[in-house]
């Protein structure tokens, strides 16, 4: 085989594969994104809170706790999701407007309880979790795309267009823009910060759950897979600047797109090594992300 | 909550700090001669578990400190912990050295490490260094097993070679743990008093007079990195010493999280009592709890959100009954 066609048969649907991966890896980042630009707040338990609310998803759907449909199981989930980030914002809110430092230790804090509830209540067990969605191939220039690539692509573009428009033309989108900007003018004109950042967290939970149910298909659900998925996420998330929402759909697409060329052409057992230097190259060469533009202090 | 920490309480006298720092010091004393006695009073398995706390509790102090001095978190800690831990490890196993040379070794490893870390990170500070470390920790189990040649892979190492030849095994690495955890407490005591430790402190407090004065604030985080990646390592290696194995299992990056957990519930303290019960709850924790092992994480979770709201309200509620006594 020739380099060409080696390139055409592995190059093109590696980085195909790695968009679509890139695609939830962004799900995740934004969520991560919008709790950062408006709370400062790092919040570690995005993963772990995701995944129990996937498994939430299984035990309601597969008859273990009950045998719902698997629409009204992501409903129930969703809701779910919406009131632990309501919850947790709501305890550590008197710690946000302190120290942004010890607000994102307290979320490994809810970090480590989501985890322990899900293994709690579902245990340690490796299970399945599918998408309703019809199982079909075809094939264009050679790219094998499947069912699962277009609703994925269709999910993450309609659920990232809907976040970009709230965000750009609703009075709460201008809230938080003006309140990630600068707080206290924000105040001063009379915002609450606290709703406006009970919005980012809701938001957020509900693209974890998003990005959750669908990464589940391609791995299997176990207590760590939705975490481990989130490690993505930051990787995408600080590569796009951490305070960029753009940024992170952009980091999420390369995080996917270099993990995926990576594991192929190098070594699939280094790939937490790779993502650590993509991670300090990315900041050293962006110090602020690939997208924030360039600026400055003086003393 | 280590900004109050490190600055001086204003209204406190001179006079009653120096007093604080005596008895500080005599608990300190009193603390270490209790635990040079307590292997005379316990038995065997309660005096391993002893030893790690104290190998744990040295750890607990490198995270600490980092907090204290850069003002930064850590979460990556397992990977100076795993690196002293496999100099321990590797030197015992594969050429028979025993800790006098293997030691040394892991610190110079830890901060050599610390610094090669620091220095492509020295921009980044806050969540960008946290997070940067959280890749740091995901790392080193894979590096670990795939350098299998040197590290034994899963089955890990095991050390058996005598610090001192002719001491019982069993009391070496409760005494060794005990002694490095008294070593480094007092190099972090002196640290404070040094030229370096005051720098370090104005640079985190504030980095603009740091400038001035001619600390650059570059290598105020490179070296604290390197200090701190050092304790790290010599907590590897006592870890490695005193729990006589050393596998992948114990640098997971839940061990990182756990130190942090660690370094959170005791308050980020750097005196040796404050660190052993950070290093305590670490260890036995998990112990207590072996039976239910899902315990463990909510457990942990709560201990960190108590601690922290703990930290944010007592102040608060301090400061209330102090005016409700005045308004009496």
């Amino acid at each position: 085989m020739s380099f060409w066609d080696s390139l055409l048969y592995d190059l093109f649907p590696l980085i195909w594969s790695g968009m679509i991966t890139g695609c939830l890896y962004a799900l995740g980042a934004l969520g991560l994104v919008m709790i950062f630009k408006c709370s400062k707040v790092v919040n570690f338990s995005h993963g772990n809170v995701a995944g129990l609310t996937a498994f939430l998803v299984y035990g309601l759907s597969s008859g273990m706790l009950m045998s719902l449909s698997w629409g009204a199981a992501v409903l129930v989930a969703l809701l779910a999701a919406v009131a632990i980030a309501f919850l947790i914002y709501s305890i550590i809110s008197p710690l946000v407007f302190e120290s942004d430092l010890t607000s994102t230790i307290a979320t490994l804090g809810f970090g480590l309880i989501a985890q322990g509830v899900t293994l709690l209540t579902f245990g340690a067990d490796i299970v399945a979790l599918d998408l309703p969605i019809p199982r079909f191939a075809f094939s264009v220039l050679g790219l094998l795309i499947t069912g699962y690539d277009l609703t994925v692509l269709a999910v993450a573009v309609v659920t990232i267009g809907a976040l970009f428009i709230i965000i750009d033309y609703t009075k709460l989108g201008i809230a938080f823009r003006a309140i990630s900007e600068n707080p206290f003018a924000a105040e001063v004109c009379g915002l609450n910060l606290r709703s406006v950042h009970y919005f980012a967290w809701i938001t957020a939970a509900i693209l974890g759950v998003v990005g959750a149910l669908l990464i589940v298909p391609t791995t299997f659900l176990s207590v760590t897979t939705v975490a481990t998925f989130m490690l993505q996420a930051f990787a995408a998330a600080v590569i796009g600047g951490f305070a960029s929402l753009p940024g992170a759909l952009v980091g999420g697409v390369l995080v996917g797109v270099l993990m995926n060329l990576f594991t192929f052409y190098v070594s699939p057992e280094f790939s937490s090594t790779f993502l650590l230097a993509v991670i300090l190259v990315a900041l050293n060469i962006f110090p602020n992300g690939i997208l924030q533009k360039v600026g400055g202090s003086r003393v | 909550m280590s900004d109050q920490a490190t600055h001086i309480i204003p209204g406190q006298s001179v006079v009653s700090r120096l007093s604080g720092m005596a008895t500080s010091g005599l608990t300190t004393a009193v603390v270490v001669a209790v635990l040079i006695f307590m292997p005379l009073l316990l038995g065997g398995s309660w005096t391993f578990t002893l030893g790690l706390c104290f190998a744990n509790s040295i750890g607990v102090l490198a995270v600490s400190l980092l907090v204290r001095y850069g003002g930064e978190v850590s979460i990556g800690h397992t990977f100076f912990t795993a690196l002293g831990a496999y100099s321990v490890g590797v030197l015992d196993t594969r050429y028979g050295i025993s800790l006098w040379a293997s030691v040394p070794l892991a610190l110079l490893l830890g901060v050599v490490f610390g610094l090669l870390f620091a220095w492509p990170s020295r921009n980044l500070h806050g969540i960008y260094l946290a997070v940067t470390t959280l890749a740091l920790a995901l790392a080193v189990p894979e590096m670990i097993n795939n350098f299998d040649v040197l590290t034994g892979g899963y089955e890990g190492l095991y050390v058996a070679t005598p610090f001192i030849p002719g001491i019982e095994m069993g009391l070496q690495r409760y005494y060794v743990a005990l002694f490095m955890l008294v070593i480094v407490c007092l190099a972090v005591a002196r640290l404070r008093l040094s030229r370096q430790g005051m720098a370090l402190l104005l640079a985190k407090a504030h980095p603009a007079a740091a400038d001035a004065f001619g600390t650059r604030r570059v290598w105020a985080r490179v070296s604290i990195m390197g200090i701190s990646g050092g304790i790290g390592a010599i907590c590897g290696a006592t870890l490695a010493f005193s729990g006589s194995t050393v596998s992948p299992g114990g640098f997971t990056f839940w061990q990182a999280i756990f130190l942090l957990v660690g370094s959170v519930v005791s308050f980020y303290g750097l005196s040796l009592t404050r660190v052993l019960i950070g290093g305590a709850f670490v260890t036995l924790v998990p112990q207590l709890l072996s039976a239910s092992g899902a315990w463990i994480p909510v457990l942990y979770g709560l201990a960190l959100l108590g601690m922290i709201l703990l930290g944010h309200y007592m102040p608060r509620i301090r400061k209330a009954m102090n005016r409700k006594a005045e308004a009496n």
